[in-house]
């Protein structure tokens, strides 16, 4: 019978369950700082955002540029930033990632938010599909999902500033 | 309270979703419950999250669609679900430390005090973060 509970399949795979409990941890850690520290530059008001001031002259500029920025600007498909609004631009996130350790610290997010969340994922799969070989073929599209994932993950990072 | 063999979940029926639902439900409501639901709640969230986070920074590969990508953000309905996504990052954040805690260090005797500090500490961030998001939205036209 395949079943979750059959010994042969636990015992087979305890060591490697267990390498996942620690992982789950030492990548829980990383996120905790990593995260942190991403959410509070990216997302919260900060020098890694646009004022509403500067925002504002780049949004007059794309107005005035001519190109696909101002049909953006005239379509509506850009906004100008509210008062004491603080928006990311491409500009900011180019002058970022100008420095090779701002990449490696992004690429290190991305592996370890892929890392843990696909781990989790498949503790949560685990514990719903019982039939083994269905248990088998959805760990496997994790692992190509997650590889796909973060290939195409580090490829935006490396792109940023070399076109 | 409903006897244990009237839990679906313990008929022997297959598990799916349906199954889940009304497993979870017919559980006593006490915190590690909740600790256990919301933890995995948050995390399959922010793992659909994630992928949809990786998919859309492609456009970076074009700075103009980049701007209209960010654009789409701003918008007051966005801006609630990012506060539900601060909220949810802490959550886990807190309560994966709390798991760690007695995982390594001790097996608490005060596990549901701890965890209600988790919940209040992770409603504060998501207040103090929150708020801050919200500001130029739904706070500042109000001011005079």
């Amino acid at each position: 019978m395949n079943r979750m509970n059959d010994k042969q399949e636990n015992c087979r795979s305890t060591g490697f369950r267990a390498f996942g409990w620690l992982m789950q941890r030492v990548t829980g850690v990383g996120l905790l700082l990593l995260l942190g520290l991403h959410f509070w530059l990216q997302h919260m008001p900060n020098g890694f955002l646009a004022t509403a001031e500067e925002y504002n002259a780049l949004f007059r500029q794309f107005g005035a540029s001519g190109g696909e920025l101002a049909d953006a600007v005239a379509g509506g498909t850009l906004k100008e930033a509210l008062p004491g609004e603080h928006v990311i631009t491409y500009s900011k996130v180019l002058e970022r990632l100008q420095s090779p350790l701002w990449k490696m610290i992004d690429i290190a997010l991305l592996l370890l938010a892929l890392s843990h969340g696909m781990q989790g994922l498949g503790r949560v799969v685990g514990d719903y599909i019982q039939s083994v070989p269905v248990r088998k073929v959805a760990v496997a599209l994790g692992w190509v999902a997650a590889s796909l994932l973060a290939w195409q993950g580090i490829a935006t990072i490396m792109a940023v500033g070399t076109n | 309270m409903r006897e244990n063999s009237e839990r679906p979940g313990q008929q022997g029926k297959r598990p799916s979703l349906r199954t889940f639902v009304f497993t979870a439900l017919s559980y006593r409501k006490r915190a590690g419950m909740s600790a256990w639901l919301l933890h995995r709640f948050t995390g399959t969230a922010l793992v659909l999250y994630l992928v949809a986070h990786i998919m859309g920074l492609r456009s970076l590969a074009d700075p103009a669609a980049f701007e209209v990508y960010i654009t789409t953000f701003r918008s007051p309905l966005f801006k609630i679900a990012e506060v539900m996504l601060l909220g949810s990052i802490a959550f886990h954040a807190f309560n994966g430390l709390r798991i760690m805690i007695q995982d390594m260090f001790y097996r608490s005797e005060n596990q549901r005090r701890l965890f209600y500090g988790v919940f209040l500490l992770s409603v504060l961030v998501t207040l103090a973060g929150g708020l801050t998001l919200v500001f130029p939205y739904f706070i500042a036209p109000f001011l005079p």
